[in-house]
């Protein structure tokens, strides 16, 4: 009895049916986790914590709605008494003594954090690639990346290892991992989830998310993800639905906006072909497209690239090595000991991205680049707010093309930055957005990207979930269709 | 994008860069520099700038102290303390 | 050739909340090192700031009471820049939308009373503190201050001389503690100060260069480090150089100014709105509940004093000039009909002592209700005037209660009429000549018998009785 490619709900049934224990369904997890050691997809794993919590649920069982699910967190949440490092060498020793608001919803509601997953060191990149820890590699294929930054989530859950895992998304980073590793992720509206305890890349970008196999799994971690945090200010005091509640609803006479500005041409033919498929089947269930226009989309990338690296910047500098984390060998002045700590600590991309922030900030540019950009941005969340008068959800590849090798993106960074073309928009304007798996190139799976309106989360898990009754892509895996 | 520039910002973000990089650095920097110059082709006169997506107001704390003495935990995470200071190297004022 | 001065002062006030500025830590004084940190204030990974409300109220009650215009949605900007105890990296300070904008006080100066504008008056959070002479090569941090709510108060540059600057900084300083928003203590750093200095010829327009001297917190070094600096302006340029615009240290012991350019070198702060924190909004009604409640200011005290309880204009003025006095005069006037002579002993005698001493009067072991005792036993007669000077010292060498004191020493005035009749018919049978001679018209006599009497009852008898007996005996 093995819980690999299983789904929460599948998990949920065998533990009521008792067919599993829940200490066999841990034990199962650290022993996939071990088979697939080469995926690299796990910096830290919290093996005897999490032993304990299944012998509890054994011993006493919970009615919690996850009660005894393992989960994997990614590894830029902070966890009390469990390292944490960002995917970062200068936080390679760093032990919170708090927890993530997100975390101790997910735990609350009985999930087990069975290990922090390998990212993008502090969640910058598209690949994996930038991790300290080293790259994470995709089940679909040894040599290819995950996609990133959440990769470590994806890739152990495409493996099979964990049901689900917790991402976070600032520019695609739960949605492109995702796409690239066959698997559903969601980044719910700017301010849905806490970021209390999440270790802030871009503050007014980042947002956490679930990542799992379908999107009902989905739903059901958002129910517990979300919440008010009095501890987040930019935590919506929204009233929160039941995410549930309408997966099933008909999609007769719903509205898809289809992106007419939106140049494909650059993308592969196969890449249009299993966009366009999706577009029919959506249409086979009732729904209409509407063409819809997002002018300034074409701006989202370089409008990401001065905000992001502009507030990244700024929050990277309290890893000083002063009050935290890692400081350089026996430095001999204050001075000495910011430089050396920094730059050992950081690596390549990241200190291209300080430096960037801090170029768009400094006096005379700070006009012309950050400020600037803050009003294309404007103009980019004015477009969605016309666009959502008329439709229900807008849909885009999440992609521009499947998983790519590791390395082949050289050392252009721009060539990177572009992969996240089709993402950004959402996390500018704040707005909702998941990629589900809509097609298979080469044995590579790629995905969907169901773009929602503010707050309406429940308009793209109805598509989701929708079109994960009408189709199986989700139940791919690198082994072949789950059975 | 010249060396001076990206010798001050890299003051500025105390990062040490290394002269077989400063090429490589600079000219990246230059590209992306240029790649987001395209922000330019946007129209953006009386537009306020969106800094952040909750065009919304704060809450606020009243005026309650709840925090603990963290002493010890906190002095334990500093890479350098003793028990009742963090240390860094002497800095003359 | 002669100079003209100009001056601007940023004065950073702590504000008196219980809690920090954007964390529960307590802002306490004199704590054990780091037990006052938040995670937040220790600026650890993934921690947020939360704004303190009270803060803001604070704020706006020194706006109010400037005149000034209250921005009711005012933001949050971050200050880039790194120092050991500033634990995020950053200052989250008010750049763009401060709270309070275009405020004015009154001045007393040496020329008269002058209006001093104020450009603005924002919100900002304290940094920790670094101390650098504790240990052997290394500077140790104390984060306990980090996060304490600061008010920086920026005056235009309309200040013309070191005294001038020394009166402002009393004026806010005394709107402050009236305002109960800041408890004032210079020592304590409660209050500090930033000052802007610069010369230009006289009746010439354009401003001078200016220099900037770095966190000066007492009146002395204020006045003493400006004009060390204007000396130094003109000196640079009658020497044909010019001055440059730089931060320069106050050295209190040196009494001088110097640069401190090597730490500014191409320092630039790269202010951003602070994406953790959406603005804060202040709404008619909270701003109306603060102006109804605004607590009573020196001048409508010294007003009231004059009109309502009748005061020389005189007393009025100095027991207004600070709160503590004004909270000594009117508490004990609760405990005494005779409000005038609280004030008469206020400015006379403990105003003395206080000198002398050179201490407020709450630092001192006068408390209001011990001082209202010691006026109304004057006022019922239980002591004289004379006694009660004597009482008043021993209060101030060791805090005792005046009835304590009356009781233990008898001082209590002999009220006893026939008793002090036959006190004063011994007294003048015992010096029949000086009788004789007051008879026969040496009227100054009567002094003496009154003395003898007195000394008699070794100042216990009530002067006034004394005279009035002796009067009715001798005629």
């Amino acid at each position: 009895m093995t819980i690999k490619y299983k789904t929460i709900k599948e998990i949920k049934k065998m533990i009521s049916q008792k067919e599993i224990s829940h200490k066999e369904i841990i034990q199962d997890v650290y022993k996939l986790v071990k088979e697939n050691v080469n995926l690299n997809a796990f910096i830290t794993l919290n093996e005897e914590k999490s032993l304990k919590k299944a012998e509890n649920f054994d011993n006493n069982p919970s009615d919690s709605s996850l009660a005894g699910i393992p989960i994997a967190q990614k590894d830029l949440f902070c966890t009390k008494g469990l390292r944490t490092t960002c995917g970062s060498r200068i936080l390679d020793n760093f032990i919170p003594p708090y927890t993530a608001t997100v975390i101790e919803n997910l735990e609350n509601a009985g999930c087990i954090s069975v290990g922090k997953t390998n990212m993008d060191e502090f969640a910058m990149g598209s690949s994996n690639e930038t991790s300290y820890f080293g790259n994470v590699h995709n089940p679909w294929g040894d040599n290819l990346v995950p996609g990133g930054s959440s990769g470590g989530s994806a890739s152990a859950i495409a493996a099979g290892i964990v049901p689900a895992a917790s991402g976070t998304d600032t520019g695609g980073s739960i949605r492109q991992p995702a796409s690239l590793c066959g698997i559903t992720g969601i980044k719910p509206t700017y301010g849905r989830i806490s970021r209390w305890g999440m270790i802030a890349f871009a503050s007014s970008l980042d947002q956490a998310g679930p990542m799992a196999r379908t999107v009902e799994d989905c739903a059901l971690l958002l129910n517990e993800m979300c919440s008010h945090d009095i501890k987040d200010t930019t935590s919506l005091d929204n009233e929160i639905p039941n995410f549930e509640d309408n997966l099933n609803n008909s999609l007769k006479g719903k509205k898809i906006g289809v992106v007419k500005d939106l140049d494909l041409s650059s993308l592969d033919k196969d890449v249009i072909e299993v966009y366009e498929n999706s577009l029919k089947e959506f249409i086979s269930m009732g729904a209409e497209l509407v063409d819809v226009s997002l002018p300034n989309l074409a701006l989202s990338v370089p409008t990401y690239y001065v905000v992001a690296p502009a507030e990244c910047s700024s929050n990277l500098s309290r890893f000083d090595g002063v009050k935290f984390g890692r400081r350089s060998k026996d430095p001999k002045s204050l001075e000495e000991l910011y430089v050396q700590t920094r730059s050992e600590g950081f690596g390549d991309e990241v200190k291209r991205r300080i430096l960037i922030g801090s170029y768009v900030l400094s006096a005379g540019y700070y006009d012309a680049y950050y400020k600037k950009a803050q009003q294309v941005r404007r103009l980019i969340k004015q477009d969605f707010d016309k666009a959502f008068l008329s439709v229900d959800v807008i849909m885009t590849p999440t992609t521009r093309g499947p998983a790519f090798d590791i390395g082949s993106k050289g050392s252009d960074p721009i060539q990177m930055y572009l992969e996240d073309l089709f993402t950004i928009s959402a996390n500018l304007a704040g707005l909702p957005a998941m990629s589900l798996p809509n097609g298979n190139i080469d044995n590579k799976p790629i995905g969907l990207q169901i773009i929602g309106n503010f707050l309406d989360e429940s308009s793209i898990l109805n598509f989701g979930h929708m079109y994960q009754t009408k189709t199986n892509w989700h139940m791919f895996s690198p082994e072949g269709v789950i059975q | 994008m010249d060396k001076k520039t990206v010798t001050t910002i890299s003051y500025l973000s105390r990062l040490k860069i290394d002269p077989e990089e400063e090429e490589k650095i600079t000219s990246d920097l230059e590209n992306i520099i240029k790649f987001v110059d395209q922000l330019n082709d946007a129209e953006t006169s009386d537009i306020e700038p969106l800094t952040n997506p909750l065009e919304k107001t704060a809450k606020t704390r009243t005026d309650q102290v709840t925090a603990k003495n963290l002493k010890k935990e906190l002095l334990e995470i500093g890479p350098s303390s003793n028990e009742d200071y963090f240390l860094v190297p002497r800095v003359v004022e | 050739m002669s100079w003209e001065t100009v001056i601007g002062l940023e004065i950073h006030a702590q504000l008196s909340t219980k809690s920090k500025l954007f964390s529960g830590g307590s802002t306490k004084f004199g704590a054990e090192s780091n037990t006052h940190v938040d995670l937040v204030d220790m600026g650890l990974p993934g921690v947020l700031p939360v704004a303190n409300k009270e803060a803001f109220y604070k704020a706006i009650k020194f706006g109010l009471a400037t005149g000034a215009h209250i921005n009711q949605i005012s933001s949050f900007d971050r200050k880039n820049y790194f120092y050991p105890d500033l634990p995020k990296g950053y200052q989250i300070t008010q750049m763009t939308k401060p709270i309070v904008e275009k405020g004015s006080i009154k001045v007393s100066t040496e020329n008269g009373e002058k209006i001093i504008n104020i450009t603005r008056a924002h919100l900002e959070e304290d940094a920790g503190k670094s101390i650098h002479d504790l240990f052997e090569g290394e500077t140790g941090v104390d984060l306990n201050r980090a996060g304490t709510p600061l008010l920086e108060i920026v005056s235009e540059p309309e200040i013309s001389s070191a005294k001038e600057a020394v009166a402002y900084f009393k004026a806010i300083r005394q709107l402050v503690t009236f305002l109960d928003i800041c408890d004032g203590n210079m020592a304590q750093g409660s209050m500090r100060c930033d000052v802007n200095v610069s010369i230009k010829k006289i009746d010439s327009k354009e401003l001078g260069t200016r220099a900037e001297l770095k966190n000066i917190n007492s009146f002395k070094f204020i006045e003493k480090a400006i004009n060390f600096e204007i000396e130094r302006q003109i000196s640079v340029i009658e020497s044909g150089e010019s001055v440059v615009q730089e931060t320069r240290l106050y050295d209190s012991d040196k009494n001088e100014t110097r640069s401190m350019r090597s730490k500014e070198e191409a320092n630039d702060y790269r202010y951003f709105p602070c994406p953790d924190l959406l603005p804060v909004v202040i709404s008619d009604k909270e701003l109306n509940e603060i102006k109804d409640n605004l607590p009573e200011l020196p001048e409508e005290k010294q007003k009231r004093y004059i009109s309502e309880i009748g005061l020389e204009s005189s007393e009025a003025k100095i027991i207004s000039s600070s709160k503590a006095m004004a909270d000594m005069f009117e508490e004990a006037s609760k405990k005494t009909d005779d409000a005038k002579m609280t004030a008469k002993w206020l400015v006379g005698d403990i105003s003395a002592l206080l000198n002398k001493e050179n201490i407020e009067i709450d630092e001192s072991k006068l408390s209001p209700e011990n001082f209202g005792k010691l006026i109304e036993r004057i006022s019922d007669n239980t002591i004289s005037g004379k006694i009660a000077k004597s009482v008043l010292e021993e209060v101030w060498e060791n805090g005792n209660d005046v009835d304590e004191i009356i009781k233990a020493k008898g001082l209590i005035q002999i009220q006893d009429e026939s008793l002090l009749e036959q006190i004063a018919t011994q007294v003048l049978n015992s010096n029949p000549d000086q009788v004789a001679a007051y008879r026969s018209g040496k009227d100054k006599l009567f002094g003496f018998f009154v003395g003898q009497v007195m000394k008699e009852t070794q100042g216990k008898a009530n002067p006034k009785s004394v005279n009035e007996i002796l009067k009715k005996i001798l005629s």
